[in-house]
């Protein structure tokens, strides 16, 4: 038994003892470094966007071959959809098409209205943005984050930035932008947050996400207006998501005698798990924008006493939580 | 040990990165296995001439590029993984199918607990208990490549 051993080591043309160059200590010691460089480089630096984004480039023929088979099977499921499922879905469509057309009829009565009353109060014509229609191509690579790749890059004008929403609300931000995709950070991730504004009474807050896909509403004093159920939009003052757009609903409310804040949580209301369709909302120019800065220094110096402007998300605690509107 | 085509090593590498590549949509994903992980711990422990701890800092950045993960946290925990790994190949043909499997569990917490740590420094939150579940998949996925490529030690002569 050991001597066939043997024979079979020296078999070999080099034994694995002896060819190992470096030692492996010394090698770990090496590469740890390298890669130390490169995270500190990453994440406080710019400089690795640019050969990130080529890679990227370079592997999407790979990450085609990859998302093909789930493309086929969704293609085949759309094929052998049951045909009472379309009769019913087409039912519920139309109606919903109805429903809208009415209401389109009053939206566009309301919008010659406000058009007239913003002239006659000198106002800004609200920006329609352009918007881009894209599809969610899968949940990101990194389960523990809140990460969803839109099939939209910068080949189709995508920009970092953008916001991005779904038919029912606001989904996040474009954070990272490839040529044939971009990543869209979740409004729930904790490093996102979003200027917004309960429907009800006006009141501007900023939410930042919380645990298992929730909101938080933190730095607001526990005796503010605020109920169960109240609709929070979007306030549009940081100039990334337009004004209006829904984001959340106010799910639960705790008061912690200790704590000089409530604890705020909500649900968002767009729903990424259920569809694909979303649409990312083009940026707002620099010289749009710039005007209406101007007005808002200008109202700052009248109602100087009052109150400070908010042109910027701002995350101190006493950020002029009960401005007035 | 037994002799080793380099094609096939690195042929296995890419096909591991396509299935890291494979799109998830839904609750799954936190099941995936780490498949290039797992490709190269294999070959490391089974062609050590071939496949050594400069390989997994390449797979590992290979795999922080094509994720969009912080650029040098998988080169990173791959490399010191590597390195504890290769520490012991040369008893691994002392060792039997469980406990072989023992020290690729041990082997893949380790990566794990390095990300875990990457990732609380850079920033991220607590992911919870779930985060282990990848070991056990990728113990699954070992014993798969185990099954396709052979053992890490000779086959058994006939006598």
């Amino acid at each position: 038994m050991l001597k066939g051993v043997h024979q079979n080591l020296e078999a070999q043309q080099t034994p694995a003892f002896f060819v190992r160059g470096a030692n492996a200590f010394s090698r770990m010691v090496f590469f740890c470094a390298l890669s130390i460089v490169f995270m500190a480089v990453d994440a406080r630096l710019n400089y690795l966007s640019h050969i990130r984004q080529g890679f990227i480039a370079a592997l999407h023929p790979l990450e085609v071959v990859a998302n093909a088979p789930s493309e086929w099977y969704r293609d085949i499921k759309k094929y052998f959809s049951v045909h009472n499922e379309l009769v019913q879905e087409n039912y519920v469509l139309k109606q919903q098409a109805f429903e809208h057309k009415v209401m389109l009829q009053r939206l566009s009565t309301i919008k010659a209205e406000n058009v007239h009353l913003r002239s006659l109060l000198n106002g800004d014509m609200p920006l329609q943005p352009n918007a881009i229609l894209g599809e969610i191509s899968h949940m990101g690579r990194d389960p523990f984050t809140r990460i969803v790749v839109v099939n939209r890059g910068s080949q189709h004008s995508v920009k970092a930035g953008q916001a991005v929403v779904d038919s029912k609300g606001v989904i996040g931000q474009v954070t990272r932008v490839y040529p044939f995709t971009s990543e869209v950070t979740l409004i729930t991730d904790k490093e996102l947050s979003i200027p917004i504004q309960i429907e009800r009474n006006q009141l501007r807050a900023i939410a930042f996400g919380g645990d298992n896909n929730t909101l938080d509403i933190p730095y607001l004093p526990t005796n503010v207006d605020i109920k169960v159920g109240d609709k929070l939009v979007t306030s549009g003052i940081d100039g990334v998501y337009p004004a209006g757009l829904a984001v959340a609903t106010v799910s639960q409310i705790l008061q912690n005698p200790e704590s000089p804040f409530a604890k705020i949580v909500c649900t968002p209301v767009a729903e990424v798990t259920n569809h694909l369709q979303l649409l990312l909302l083009a940026l707002p120019d620099a010289k749009d924008t710039a005007p209406i800065e101007e007005k808002i220094t200008q109202e700052a110096k009248v109602a100087k006493d009052n109150s400070k402007p908010q042109t910027k998300v701002q995350t101190k605690p006493k950020a002029n939580i009960n401005a007035p509107h | 040990m037994r002799h080793t085509n380099i094609v096939s090593i690195y042929f296995t590498l890419l096909v591991a990165l396509l299935c890291q590549l494979f799109p998830w949509v839904g609750q799954g994903i936190i099941f995936r296995p780490d498949f290039v992980l797992v490709a190269v711990l294999y070959w490391l422990l089974r062609a050590p001439n071939l496949c050594n701890v400069g390989t997994a800092w390449v797979a590992g950045l290979l795999v922080d590029l094509a994720t969009g993960s912080l650029l040098g946290q998988h080169a990173l925990s791959f490399t010191i993984t590597a390195f504890i790994a290769l520490s012991y190949q040369r008893r691994l043909v002392l060792f039997n199918t469980w406990q072989l499997a023992g020290y690729v569990i041990a082997l893949l917490t380790i990566e794990r607990v390095l990300m875990l740590l990457l990732k609380l420094f850079a920033g991220d939150e607590n992911p919870g208990w779930h985060y282990l579940w990848p070991i056990l998949t990728s113990l699954i996925l070992w014993q798969m490549m185990i099954v396709i490529f052979g053992g890490l030690t000779r086959p058994r002569t006939k006598q």
